[in-house]
């Protein structure tokens, strides 16, 4: 674009975009990973179709297809008070803050077509992807793809999976009308009609008639926090931590492997699949492909109508001359730069405290601090198994900053902070008892790094930022370097706390939900959900209450 | 209850005998470790050559992903059929892959007891020791944490660590589940007898070596089994995790090749061994 300067405010809108990025064009464009097709590739109409289910609506029941004998905990919902994240990295130099707040700024920038939106694409900015709960993490719970459709006169019909409440969903097609494999974001919008788009006429992917066929599938934004610290860690001690607790996968029917790239055989770690070697890359591809903004990195336009090309390609550079920002260097710097430059300094989630960590309990947690504190089991018992079934649940509760909750019925109920502690501290228990932390994978050390106060540091994002087999249930049926149509990269767990929906494709709001569809034919974390499935009701909610401490 | 029954009897010849080898266009194709099924609730291994009746009341469960780029197998999962309380999951890991499996199963199980001791709230409740699963030698450990107890038993066949792992919330169930594995039943391979297993065998003994079109080199690690004939052919090729078209490639590269005839004993042997494409071996 040639204005720059506005493209910049609206760029950094569409970085919230990013996080939906996980596209095939890197792995094609750049040749970021060769593709290592798998022989073991899912049906891919079968895919789709599992894809298409919303929230529990397909379900594997649990540890190798047997219904759970016990129901299963209750989500307490979303953690409410401040977010714990959005805020810069601590320990920052005055410039590197300048350039953190400048590049956040960027982030939120909304676009329209004189800035480079379109012609193509499925939201207007970065921000408006990446919102929850604050700027740079994943889909809010109103959807604002419902508004930008029709935003500036555009015509746009919503197709049927976005709604209001729903995520903000990216859609894939798995195949192309002659049965090849496609893979690729297929954008929602289209500019036509939209006063600044005068004589574009494209019309948008009939989506109906792809549902009908069980060709689409669905990614919803990964949340940015914390990145930065992410893209620093080695790559030995990626290996190093997938190798050292390679007995007890073994034991629970887990394997996994990274997703290698193919220009430099090191690991990638971004997106939903791994396949993005970069928060540059991750960048560039979403600018293009969430809002059609072509960039130096992916520099031209998917959409070939003429009639809708409205500017210079590509259409977000490198300014020539200064901008005018509060930070120096981001005066230089495109939108993509700026984009992986919010990422790169931005703090990861902070857990919660026990002040402010929201529990649901059942009648027998009172067990719960004393169990936590010997270490043993909570459950043994029957009695306490008969408790769990009668107990009131406080389901949905959310809990604001003093950690007071409110139960569906609207009654705010105290949790003690001692509680609370308890319930999250054997919660921590049994998720590494049962293994979840096999491949959620809680903690790596930093390499030496370029940003102030930055090397060494020990984060806890609960990955092994290896791919793993999710089986026929989660499977998309699209390839990504290295990662097929049934893998996905280990979910980072950090934030989880305040995230509003969960999977690769948003089917659920529901944490319980979420754990159970790991478990179909195919998977690796069969033996881990079924080892869920057998604990007893206390220790199932308290693995969800300290889910949601995260 | 005690479900351990004297299943080797029951288990017939020619249940066996079905399953060692199958016939494809007249080619008698040679089982690979993921080659199982069950028959008459007799859960049967061709290529290991074990055979385990299922307890009572369980039926299988959902099965396990494809082979691993490291040659790890999810051969069968169990449950009971009515109430959830335990889980039977069997696997096993190719020891030419993985450099920590390599030093027999005793080595494998105390590094798995040393992994799961330090693991928050868990507690040892059998240190390691040797045990028979049936007609193999092996070993066992128990443990236990957050109310659920569990075993692993672990023995070696053909070069893979073949694990039995066993959970329940009972502690008798669980124990149950463990005399079950006495009655662990081994059948002799129709096709022939057991090719020596030899690690690195490829590099020191291939004459005339072809390199496969297609496999990505640097990306991901593409694992392969051959079995070498008397005469110093390629017997059999079984590329554990590639893609279609490497599948194909290396299989028709790796027949081509010739190797030094192996003497055991003095007498021509029969060789199985590893080789790995691609990006070298895998880290899990």
């Amino acid at each position: 674009m040639k204005t720059v300067k506005i493209a910049r405010a609206h760029a950094l809108a569409g970085v919230a975009s990013m996080l939906l990025g996980s596209v095939a064009w890197p792995t094609d464009a750049l040749s970021q990973n060769n593709s290592t097709a798998r022989a073991t590739n899912a049906d891919a109409s079968s895919n789709a179709a599992t894809a298409n289910v919303t929230a529990g609506q397909q379900s594997f029941g649990n540890n190798f297809g047997r219904s759970p004998s016990r129901g299963g905990g209750t989500d307490p919902g979303v953690r409410g008070g401040a977010p714990g994240a959005g805020g810069p990295l601590q320990g920052l130099s005055d410039a590197e803050l300048q350039y953190f707040n400048a590049a956040k700024d960027v982030f939120q920038e909304v676009d329209a077509v004189p800035d480079g939106l379109g012609p193509r694409f499925n939201l207007d900015s970065c921000a408006g992807c990446h919102s929850q709960p604050a700027i740079g993490g994943s889909s809010p719970a109103k959807n604002p793809q419902v508004a930008v459709a029709t935003a500036a006169g555009a015509k746009n019909a919503l197709p049927s999976f976005i709604t209001a409440n729903g995520p903000i969903r990216e859609a894939r097609f798995v195949r192309n009308p002659n049965g090849s494999a496609d893979g690729s974001v297929h954008a929602l919008f289209v500019i036509t009609g939209r006063s600044d788009a005068a004589g574009c006429n494209i019309q948008q992917p009939d989506f109906a008639a792809q549902l009908a066929r069980n060709n689409v599938v669905f990614r919803i934004p990964t949340p940015t926090f914390g990145l930065g610290l992410v893209e620093n860690v080695p790559d030995s001690a990626l290996q190093s931590s997938l190798a050292a607790n390679a007995h007890q996968k073994r034991a629970l029917g887990i394997s996994g492997h990274f997703n290698i790239n193919g220009n430099d055989a090191t690991i990638a770690r971004f997106g939903w699949k791994a396949q993005n070697k970069s928060l540059l890359l991750f960048s560039g591809e979403a600018y293009n492909v969430e809002m059609g903004v072509t960039n130096d990195m992916f520099p031209n336009e998917r959409e070939g109508d003429p009639n809708c090309q409205f500017n210079a390609t590509p259409e977000s550079v490198t300014p020539l001359q200064p901008e005018n920002t509060g930070s120096p260097a981001a005066n230089y710097q495109n939108d993509i730069e700026l984009f992986s430059a919010f990422m790169r300094l931005t703090a990861p989630p902070t857990p919660a405290t026990s002040s402010t960590a929201p529990v649901a309990q059942t009648t027998g947690a009172s067990s719960l601090a004393t169990a936590a504190t010997a270490g043993t089991p909570s459950q043994t018992t029957g009695s306490t198994s008969s408790s769990s079934t009668a107990s009131t649940l406080m389901g949905s509760a959310t809990a604001d900053a003093s950690g007071v909750m409110t139960t569906d019925a609207g009654s705010p109920t105290a949790q003690s902070s001692t509680t609370s502690t308890a319930t999250i501290t054997r919660g921590s228990q049994v998720f590494t008892n049962i293994g979840c932390q096999a491949c959620h994978t809680k903690s790596f050390t930093t390499a030496k790094s370029q940003t102030t106060g930055q090397s060494n540091v020990t984060i806890q994002p609960y990955s092994d930022f290896a791919v793993h087999d999710m089986g026929n249930g989660l499977a998309d049926g699209v390839t990504q370097g290295g990662a097929n149509g049934n893998e996905f990269r280990t979910a980072p767990l950090w934030g989880v706390g305040q995230r509003v929906f969960f999977l690769h494709d948003g089917r659920t709001k529901d944490l319980n939900v979420a754990i159970q569809q790991h478990a179909s034919p195919g998977s690796e974390a069969n033996a881990v959900v079924s080892n869920y499935n057998m604990l007893s009701r206390d220790d199932q909610q308290s693995l969800l209450n300290f889910l949601r401490s995260l | 209850m005690y479900l351990g029954m004297a299943c080797l009897a029951a288990i017939s010849a020619a249940s066996v005998g079905a399953i060692l080898s199958s016939r494809n266009g007249g080619v008698t194709r040679l089982a690979n470790p993921q080659d199982v099924h069950v028959a008459d609730s007799v859960f049967v291994s061709d290529y290991f050559g074990f055979a385990y009746r299922v307890p009572d009341g369980w039926s299988q469960g959902l099965p396990g992903p494809e082979p691993s780029q490291s040659g790890y197998y999810v051969l069968g999962t169990w449950v009971p059929t009515r109430d959830f309380t335990g889980t039977i999951l069997v696997v096993a890991q190719d020891i030419f892959f993985t450099p920590d499996t390599s030093d027999g199963v005793k080595n494998v199980v105390n590094r798995f007891r040393q992994v799961m001791s330090s693991v928050d709230g868990m507690t040892i409740d059998r240190e390691p020791e040797p045990v028979k699963v049936g007609a193999y030698p092996g070993y066992r450990i128990d443990f236990s944490g957050v109310g659920l107890f569990r075993s692993m038993l672990a023995i070696e066949i053909r070069c893979h660590i073949v694990t039995f792992n066993l959970t329940s919330r009972d502690p008798e169930l669980l124990a149950s589940l463990a005399r079950s594995l006495d009655d662990l039943a081994s059948f002799e391979n129709k096709a022939g007898p057991v090719p020596e297993c030899l690690k690195d065998y490829v590099s020191e003994n291939v004459l005339h070596r072809i390199e496969p079109d297609g496999v990505a080199a640097r990306t991901a690690s593409i694992p392969v089994r051959v079995i070498v004939a008397t005469n110093g052919s390629v017997k059999h090729v079984h590329v554990i995790r590639a893609s279609a078209a490497q599948r194909r490639d290396i299989e028709e590269a790796v027949r081509q090749w010739r190797f030094k005839p192996h003497l055991k004993q003095g007498r021509p042997a029969e060789v199985e061994t590893g080789v790995i494409f691609g990006r070298g071996a895998a880290s899990m």
